[in-house]
């Protein structure tokens, strides 16, 4: 088994929230969790929630101090995730990468027209 | 009424969670998104988590005079009748802690224990019998601010909610005998101001959250270590 770094960051939480505070982070560097163990406890402008962990993995890099303000779409969480070596590289990981982020590998999806 | 049951996947052997949502929330804002269930299904509690009246899926009427704590009881057991369930624990915060109060006054043999959180024994509605919700500076003018725009909520319903509650203000006598009490709170809480005091005259005890205010204390781990640990004594 391979490991792949994939970097979650903050979701659209909905009703126009363009940003949220870290309040506790549930998990630590190191750590290793599974499917929607929870991750960051965080508050909007109106609620408190807990986000809970989109990948299992081991937690390589928090982005976030807790009391910091995120805006939706920045980097939250670095996971090591475990890959099949056989497995396709293909660039679908449920998310949209930032601009920063150069994708690994180029995957065409249709074949060259000329 | 609508309300969630979700039965818990390594189930202990002791009574339901009942968790009663603060004013202007809902379960699933609540609870569910603050990661409550999965916290109990882990302790391997069963959750019950209505939608107060006037609050999310519910029925919203519109009329004060039916928003008394006795409606809200009334609702609670007419669930818990349903569900065929002799007793529960009963976890509140804010308003869900004044109305988890007044079920265990009620029904005390329905309640096994009692979590009050975010709660404490001022009047947190005092003057709204004059004025509009959400028009002062009180604690609960901001709370009322804060949730009056939520998506799915009817603004009339809350107000004759607050307006129904704001005519019977909290009492802590009677208190319920022979019911333990844990009751939690951010350390910032003002709507919570009290909550040590009323916990000792209750014979109980209190946590304190760290640095935690009203809005922001609910989804704390301290909260959820403090809960399922009180219920597993």
């Amino acid at each position: 088994m391979a490991e792949e770094n994939i970097t979650f960051t903050l979701p659209d939480l909905g009703e126009g929230l363009v940003e949220a505070t870290v309040l506790e982070w549930q998990v630590s560097v190191g750590d290793t969790i599974g499917r929607n163990d929870p991750l960051v406890e965080v508050e909007t402008t109106k609620s408190a929630v807990v986000i809970p962990s989109p990948k299992a993995g081991r937690v390589v890099e928090l982005h976030a101090e807790e009391e910091q303000v995120v805006p939706v779409g920045d980097p939250l969480v670095t996971f090591a995730v475990e890959v099949e070596e056989s497995a396709p590289q293909a660039g679908i990981v449920g998310r949209v990468p930032t601009e920063d982020a150069k994708p690994k590998r180029r995957v065409r999806l249709k074949p060259p027209t000329d | 009424m609508r309300y969630a049951d979700l039965p818990s996947q390594n189930p202990a052997d002791s009574v339901p969670v009942l968790l009663l949502h603060g004013f202007g929330t809902s379960f699933d804002m609540n609870w569910r998104a603050a990661g409550w269930p999965r916290v109990l299904d882990t302790a391997g509690r069963r959750v019950i988590g209505p939608d107060l009246r006037g609050h999310g899926a519910s029925d919203k009427p519109t009329d004060s005079g039916l928003y008394l704590p006795e409606h809200f009881v009334a609702d609670l057991l007419a669930m818990l009748d349903e569900l065929g369930l002799e007793s529960v624990d009963a976890v509140g915060y804010s308003m869900g802690s004044r109305l988890a109060w007044e079920l265990a006054l009620t029904a005390p043999e329905r309640v096994r224990r009692l979590v009050l959180g975010g709660f404490g024994p001022a009047d947190a509605l005092a003057g709204l019998d004059t004025t509009g919700p959400g028009e002062g500076d009180s604690p609960f003018d901001h709370v009322y601010r804060t949730v009056a725009g939520l998506p799915g909520n009817d603004a009339a319903a809350l107000a004759a909610c607050a307006r129904g509650q704001a005519s019977r203000p909290f009492q802590e006598e009677p208190r319920p005998e022979g019911i333990p009490v844990l009751l939690v709170s951010g350390a910032r809480d003002t709507v919570a101001e009290g909550a040590r005091e009323l916990a000792e005259r209750c014979g109980g005890s209190h946590v304190e959250i760290p640095g935690r205010d009203h809005a922001n204390a609910v989804s704390s781990r301290v909260f959820k270590e403090a809960v399922v640990a009180f219920l597993d004594e």
